[in-house]
């Protein structure tokens, strides 16, 4: 175009043949490619910027994925859709707090411990949490193969399950201490005296404790058998089947084991207790759930009676397959990320 | 490992080597070095490309040999070296249900950038790879030029001084690579980026890069500029209009082996190549035949791996 045109300003010329490009461009000294070059030139003048300043170091990138893990476990930063399940089964679990905060503001006594909660829900409900959620927290980045961006980022192959380990025991966490909040809660409220509050604070402290090992072995059994596909849904599968059959195998040993005990006329479940068989012993420690409550007992916590194994002098035994199961679980889900950046 | 200019060059390996646990082995020996610009690394599918780049991000180790970029070993310093190395997959690496922007952004803090410097990041960075309004959209619905796109966002987003590009125009129509190929060559020039294009698609590197690296079977065919690859050759080329076959008779009259090559014929030169000039030029006159090109032939670089005898002599271990 106007390589050499002799009046660089003429700008009330629309109807110049060739030359009208850009109206603005009056200083533009004569070359080739001004009109268009300069526009396309704005934008690249604005544009790419290195980054010097401070970058984040390995610690708090996990810590960064981490709360990207925790958040996703209850659907925030998703769909509306991704937020139902945890939603309910939040509210779920806090609905016995409610109850009793109001029976309890009726003058009656709390009716549910801490440490046990209402069992049966909160096991049901717990189930449910981790099969759908620990899908969404690792099978997704399976399926979409997006686990080669992250391993190309500065961390360790290791460092992306931790994350994910810590966000999504901190997302279990929270479905099993904020019921116990809201039950400490509502009957702090409804106590008169130090006293009241003080023994409200000294039964809520172990509740917290078996919330806590709940979150941590439940958190780490989900994201290992979730990770094993990208398939959301036969995840989910592989989660659920693991906790119903484990948990079916450990109730039926335990009904079978107490009514034994009852025929065999030791009398009552409750004299069982004190003198457990073998089986009786060791038959709850095919369950994480059954786990829990062995190693509760073993703490010496409240017994709920029926569906609860008579650990007797088996509770150390009870801790170590819990550890065992944690640090198994740990372990496989370590080698399968290895695995993974290599590939 | 300073070199006499002080800073250490972009990448280089010395006989690298990694054989993988089944026994393949995905590069023997290779020993190269690659100068900031853009460098094209083109071999065959399974030459070895992806292994050299997963070395180079310290994410296998070499069985034998070493690998350095800005003179970080990438066995023993990977974190660091992935600190400034971003990286583009080849295959689909992109979760469908989430929009590039947060995508972008999260894959920018994971690269260590702060939060709210991610977030500027990752909107410039679409941005620059031409992503407007889309990229608050899923990127389920993209198409796949927009997909790579992306992933090569991703890539700029953790502010890297060298980009690894795994096929970065696969599965892009015509048009799709060429902006690809635009993208790549502007963001090595006026980004200050160094930039390794694995490919095995010869053509289209060559038209963004400085320098190439050839492999094949794991092993180095050869390293050098662009200009070097297409250099002169031994070889002259002839056009006639008409009358080829009857010129290659003459010219083979004349004690020369002239071969048809499509429409001309190629004749190589001997000695200092003024006594092939005038054998040829007196062959034409001699026919009377109208001659339309006459010069030396530049190598291509598609002959690297078509010419197996040249190969064996470019083969540099």
């Amino acid at each position: 175009m106007s390589v050499e045109t002799p009046a660089p300003g003429a700008p009330g010329a629309p109807g110049a043949p060739g030359t009208s490009g850009a109206p603005g461009t009056s200083g533009a000294p004569g070359t080739a490619e001004a009109p268009t070059g300069s526009g396309a030139g704005v934008i690249h003048d604005l544009g790419y910027r290195g980054y010097d300043g401070p970058r984040l170091g390995r610690r708090q990138i996990i810590t960064a994925l981490a709360w990207h893990s925790f958040r996703s476990s209850f659907g925030l930063g998703r769909g509306a859709k991704a937020k139902i399940l945890p939603a309910i089964a939040l509210i779920a679990l806090c609905l016995p707090a409610i109850v009793n905060a109001y029976t309890m503001s009726a003058g009656g006594p709390r009716l549910i411990s801490y440490d046990v909660y209402v069992a049966t829900l909160r096991d049901l409900v717990m189930m449910i949490f981790v099969a759908v959620q620990a899908p969404e927290v690792v099978s997704r980045d399976i399926r979409s193969r997006v686990l080669p961006l992250y391993f190309s980022r500065p961390i360790r192959p290791g460092d992306y399950p931790l994350a994910k380990y810590l966000g999504f025991t901190g997302a279990c966490l929270v479905m099993m201490e904020v019921p116990m909040l809201a039950l400490y809660a509502g009957s702090v409220a409804n106590s008169h005296g130090g006293s009241a509050v003080w023994a409200q604070t000294r039964a809520l402290i172990p509740g917290l404790l078996v919330g806590l090992m709940w979150a941590i072995v439940l958190a780490a059994i989900g994201l290992l058998l979730a990770s094993v596909t990208g398939r959301r849904a036969f995840a989910t599968g592989v989660v659920a089947i693991f906790f119903l059959l484990t948990y079916t195998l450990a109730e039926i040993l335990l009904q079978i084991e107490t009514a034994t005990a009852v025929v065999k006329g030791r009398g009552s479940p409750l004299t069982a207790l004190t003198a457990p068989s073998l089986a009786e012993k060791v038959s709850g420690l095919f369950s994480p759930f059954t786990l829990f409550d062995g190693v509760r007992m073993w703490f010496g916590a409240t017994d709920i009676g029926d569906g609860v194994p008579k650990v007797g002098g088996f509770g150390a035994v009870y801790a170590i397959v819990l550890i065992v199961l944690l640090a198994g679980c740990l372990a496989g889900l370590l080698a399968r990320y290895r695995k993974a950046a290599l590939s | 490992m300073n070199p006499p200019n002080g800073a250490p060059p972009v990448i280089t390996t010395d006989a690298l080597t990694k054989v993988y646990p089944g026994g393949v082995t995905a590069l023997s020996g290779l020993t190269v070095r690659v100068e900031p610009g853009v460098t094209g690394l083109i071999g065959a599918n399974g030459a070895g490309k992806s292994t050299f780049i997963k070395i180079l991000l310290g994410l296998l180790a070499p069985s034998g040999g070493a690998a350095r970029v800005f003179g970080h070993d990438s066995d023993a310093e990977g974190e660091r070296i992935r600190q400034l190395v971003g990286y583009m997959p080849e295959h689909d690496c992109l979760p469908p249900d989430m929009s590039a922007t947060e995508l972008v952004t999260h894959l920018g803090r994971m690269s260590g950038i702060p939060k709210t410097v991610a977030r500027e990041r990752a909107a410039e960075s679409l941005r620059h790879v031409g992503l407007h309004e889309e990229r608050y959209r899923q990127i389920g619905t993209y198409s796949t030029g927009m997909k790579q796109r992306v992933k090569l966002a991703q890539a700029l987003a953790g502010a890297p001084r060298l980009l690894l590009l795994d096929e970065p125009t696969n599965g892009l129509d015509p048009a799709g690579r060429n902006s690809m190929l635009e993208l790549i060559a502007r963001i090595g020039e006026e980004f200050g980026i160094s930039i390794v294009v694995a490919s095995h698609l010869l053509g289209e590197v060559e038209r963004v890069c400085d320098h190439l690296i050839a492999i094949d079977g794991g092993r180095l065919l050869r390293a050098d500029t662009i200009d070097s690859f297409t250099q002169d050759s031994q070889t002259l080329m002839i056009e006639v209009t008409s009358g080829t076959a009857e010129l290659r008779a003459e010219l083979e009259g004349r004690g020369l082996s002239a071969r048809p090559y499509q429409r001309a014929l190629l004749v190589p030169i001997e000695g200092d190549g003024d006594g092939t000039y005038d054998t040829v030029l007196d062959g034409v006159a001699a026919l009377g035949l109208p001659l339309s090109r006459l010069e030396r032939r530049r190598h291509q670089v598609e002959e690297l791996f078509r010419d197996d005898d040249q190969r064996e002599a470019a083969d540099v271990r």
